[in-house]
């Protein structure tokens, strides 16, 4: 297991869960970031930072420093 | 509530929310409802823009509907102080705000399931809801079917309405429907977020002391500790204090956590109903936006493609509206000559001509400006990319003590800070809010290019450098940039002194890339016209009058009299003069024979036609070649036209000298002279202060006040100079420098460099204190950036003085 912020673009993997209970977290989960749903890397901006995910079908831009919130499976 | 219209037939107005997620076309929908019926307010004593508009179902206008466009949000569970008060307004919750009596409730058909967890916490509000399934058009190519009418079921009876925004298909349907909601029933369908929550729920209903609250109202107030809505609560209900603490950490020891225990009840439910009336037909290409944002945020490709962008925008700003631009200022010289060929002189005409039409004449003819500008700013909104564009500059606004989210506030400052502000709101931390609203007004806004335009062109010289560096552009793009430096730093400062902000987010979704449609294009360009136009008719004109006023009053009729009398002494003398050289001709016509009249005749029809002294010369040659023998009665005429033609001068300079008087003996000049001294180390002159310090409430003033000054100090006939020839002629008219132009590149350069850097606009000072609550920010705001001005104005006038010039 690993937090999105280490993973690179061009993986994916699937969500597991967060690592506190804050306003943020509720935000990621009602964007589709939820546990149990598969996610994708896609790129980085210019800098690395934000970073661009697609969750379902949606893309959806996040910092590394919100991305370290979220505990992922990555895929083989 | 109900009220009389003016046929007297009773009308009945409700109030009908529109809420949805973000860029699910609420605003689309909203534009197509009310068109241009809208009205840009704020909630009672808050800071959250309020649209609004009107709209009715029958042409006998019985009953009309007033429908609020409440920003978007994912959930009823606010994320910063902006959303609370957008969803307060929702559920009903606000202070001094009456709840809506339905709602129409946009679902996003691309992201049914998240509009459905969306909507089910709607339903929670207990008012009639229709809902409308945006973007139908887009279901198809997703591989959806959608089954309208068995959402309406599983919802309990909903009205739904399938809608195309863009297109305006099924508008008509919804409207119908949305106009029937005040007669409905609100339906339920029961959502139950388990045991505790419940049995919380039901203790604070019975034991609290005020029955009109709805259930969305409790579930905030159990769900989102620790926010607004729970601190509204608890000081109307401080007795159930213990009881909402002791019910939240019962949820939160059962099922671990407090806010994620609604959020999964609502997922969970809204996945069913999506599995209920969704059928997927097949899976889903790639996403088009996804492979479109492999190029437009590619690492390499992205910033040069933003860059690029905004080179265009800039470009067009300035090189499409100058037809139009030129075609406004000829259009009113041209009123202008005709109220002054229909009117008599007097201060009536003056007011008219020099006031009102040469006030508002130089503000209209921005407006093809600002036009393409928001042209620019509403396609790039509504195609999805300026989010993409907040992405890409994100981490290098951080750096500067920004983020992402202010490049749109920042980029919509270069047409005008005023809607740049308000596009602040999207930004969720405050103090980054505050400090992005500081720092909008240094972006060089459209009000400010006129002064530039004008300054540049009269007095930076036309050089090139090494073939394509053109100094007239590259001062141009230095103002630009001057601005964004400043920004820069003083952004900087702010964060790190004065506000110590916090890391912000960056949590937002990319929208897929949409082709703006031109009917939501111009709806919003003609808004933003419409209330620049409003600018211009009211403030400004208000201010050319006073303006205009001032340097015209007191018009003390002794200085007629003393230059009439002048004038009157050149006549006379010029009628001596050529007294002599008249009879002389007259006689030599009465003795002459019929030939040699007619060529004197022919003599003096070609003098007739000459209009200055090198006109006459020629003519004098030339006749004297064609009729050798008759050289004394040409030189008589050569010697009239020559002398009247002098003594016209002399009474056009008296015109002047009287003009430039009156002007010197005003109250405006009074006023000017006394605050001279101040801004003498800047380089300026009286009249130059008085421009600048006349477009304090707004920039457009000072060309307006030039053109004003400079007007009313010259004669103006059919062969006015130019305003920038006047300002060229325009000479100190005492003191050490007597004589001297007033107008150097440094005068120009210390003029243009204080523009750059004040706040002259009295709307955005209103604007900061009403979007900051408070004067501090506002008055903060214009006290820096005024220092700065005079403080670099000086520095830049007294350095080139001393160095260059
Ligand atoms: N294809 C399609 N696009 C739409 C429809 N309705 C709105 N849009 C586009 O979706 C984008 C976001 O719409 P907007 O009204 O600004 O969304 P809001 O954030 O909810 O106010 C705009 O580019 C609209 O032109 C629709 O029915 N079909
Ligand atoms: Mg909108």
């Amino acid at each position: 297991m690993t937090y999105l912020n280490m993973m690179v673009p061009g993986q994916s993997g699937r969500v597991v869960g967060f690592s506190d209970d804050s306003k943020m977290v509720r935000r990621l989960y009602e964007l589709g970031i939820q546990p149990g749903r598969s996610i994708i890397y896609l790129r980085n901006a210019p800098f690395r930072d934000p970073l661009e995910v697609q969750v379902g079908y949606n893309l959806i831009t996040l910092r590394k420093s919100e991305a370290s919130l979220i505990a992922i499976e990555v895929d083989e | 509530m109900s009220n009389q219209n003016a046929a007297g037939n009773v009308i009945s107005e409700s109030t009908i929310a529109i809420c949805g997620n973000p860029n699910c076309g609420k605003t689309t929908i909203f534009n197509a409802i009310t068109g241009l019926n809208q009205r840009v307010g704020n909630y009672p004593g808050v800071t959250v823009e309020k649209v609004s508009g009107t709209f009715s179902v029958d042409s006998t206008n019985k009953h009309s509907f007033t429908l609020v466009d409440i920003p978007g949000t994912y959930s009823l569970s606010a994320f910063s102080p902006d959303e609370d008060i957008a969803v307060s307004a929702l559920i009903g919750s606000l202070k001094d705000a009456k709840s809506p009596d339905g709602i129409i409730c946009v679902l996003d058909a691309t992201n049914l399931e998240r509009s459905f967890a969306f909507l089910l916490q709607v339903i929670e509000i207990g008012r009639p809801i229709v809902v409308a399934v945006n973007m139908v058009d887009l279901v198809e190519r997703r591989g959806l079917k959608i089954n309208f009418e068995k959402m309406s079921q599983s919802l309990g009876g909903i009205p739904v309405v399938p809608v195309i925004g863009n297109r305006r298909v099924g508008i008509e349907e919804l409207k119908k429907a949305a106009a029937d909601l005040p007669n409905r029933k609100p339906i339920t369908v029961g959502t139950n977020y388990g045991p505790e929550a419940e049995k919380l729920f039901e203790r604070l209903v019975n034991e609290s002391n005020n029955g009109h609250r709805n259930r969305a109202e409790y579930l905030r107030v159990i769900f989102d500790a620790n926010s607004p809505a729970e601190e509204r609560f608890l000081l109307e209900e401080p007795d159930l204090m213990e009881v909402l603490r002791e019910g939240q950490s019962r949820i939160k020891e059962v099922h671990g956590s407090l806010s994620l225990t609604e959020t999964a009840v609502l997922s969970e439910k809204a996945a069913t109903l999506f599995q209920e009336i969704v059928t997927i037909v097949r899976p889903p290409k790639t996403r088009n936006s996804e492979r479109i944002d492999r190029v437009l945020l590619h690492p390499v490709f992205g910033p040069i493609i933003l860059l690029l962008t905004m080179i265009i925008v800039f470009q067009s700003i300035f090189s499409w509206s100058e037809p139009l631009m030129n075609l406004i200022d000829s259009s009113f010289s041209w009123l202008a000559s005709q109220v002054e060929a229909v009117m008599s002189p007097g201060p009536l005409q003056s007011l008219l001509t020099d006031g009102i039409i040469g006030g508002v004449g130089s503000v209209l003819i921005f407006l093809p400006q600002i036009v393409i500008l928001f042209l620019f700013i509403a396609i790039l909104e509504d195609s999805g990319y300026m989010t993409r564009a907040a992405f890409l500059v994100d981490r290098l606004f951080r750096w500067c003590g920004l983020s992402g989210k202010s490049f749109i506030p920042l980029l919509s400052s270069f047409a005008c800070s005023i809607p740049g502000i308000l596009a602040t709101r999207t930004i969720e931390d405050r103090k980054l809010r505050y400090i992005t609203i500081m720092v909008a007004p240094l972006m060089t806004c459209s009000a400010r290019l006129p002064i530039y335009a004008i300054m540049i062109a009269a007095f930076i010289p036309h050089k090139t450098y090494l073939g394509i560096l053109n100094l007239q552009g590259i001062v141009l793009s230095s103002l630009y940039l001057l601005g964004i430096v400043v920004a820069v730093i003083v952004s900087f400062i702010l964060k790190k002194v004065i506000f110590k902000t916090e890391r912000g987010t960056f949590l937002m979704e990319l929208p897929s890339y949409k082709i703006p449609t031109v009917h939501s294009v111009s709806i919003r360009v003609l808004n933003r016209a419409k209330s620049f136009l409003l600018r211009a008719g009211t403030v400004i004109l208000a201010i050319t009058i006073i303006i205009w006023a001032l340097s015209y009053f007191p018009h003390d009729g002794k200085i007629t009299h003393q230059f009439a009398s002048q004038a009157e002494t050149a006549r006379f003398e010029l009628k001596e003069s050529t007294q002599i050289y008249s009879s002389r001709l007259d006689n030599f016509y009465e003795s002459a024979p019929v030939d040699v009249r007619s060529a004197v005749d022919d003599i003096r029809e070609s003098f007739s036609v000459g209009n200055n002294i090198e006109d006459f010369t020629l003519i004098r040659s030339q006749m004297n070649e064609q009729h050798n023998e008759l050289y004394g009665p040409i030189e008589a005429l050569y010697e009239i036209q020559r002398q009247e033609l002098a003594t016209e001068t002399a009474l056009t300079e008296l015109k002047n000298l009287e003009a430039g008087a009156y002007l010197r003996n005003s109250l405006l000049a009074r006023i000017g002279k006394t605050l001279e001294p101040a801004f003498k180390p800047l380089g300026w002159d009286w009249k130059i202060t008085m421009a600048i310090l006349a477009a304090f409430p707004a920039r457009e003033v000072a060309i307006a006040t030039i053109g004003t000054i400079y007007n009313l100090g010259t004669e103006t006939d059919e062969e006015s100079l130019s305003l920038i020839d006047k300002m060229r002629q325009a000479r100190w008219d005492d003191g050490p420098r007597q004589g001297e132009f007033v107008f150097t590149p440094a005068v120009a350069l210390s003029i243009m460099v204080f523009f750059a850097l004040c706040l002259q606009c009295g709307a955005t000072v209103v604007t900061i204190r009403k979007e900051t609550s408070s004067w501090w920010y506002a008055w903060g705001t214009f006290t820096y950036m005024t220092v700065l001005a005079y403080v670099a104005a000086l520095g830049v006038y007294q350095l080139l003085e001393r160095f260059i010039y």
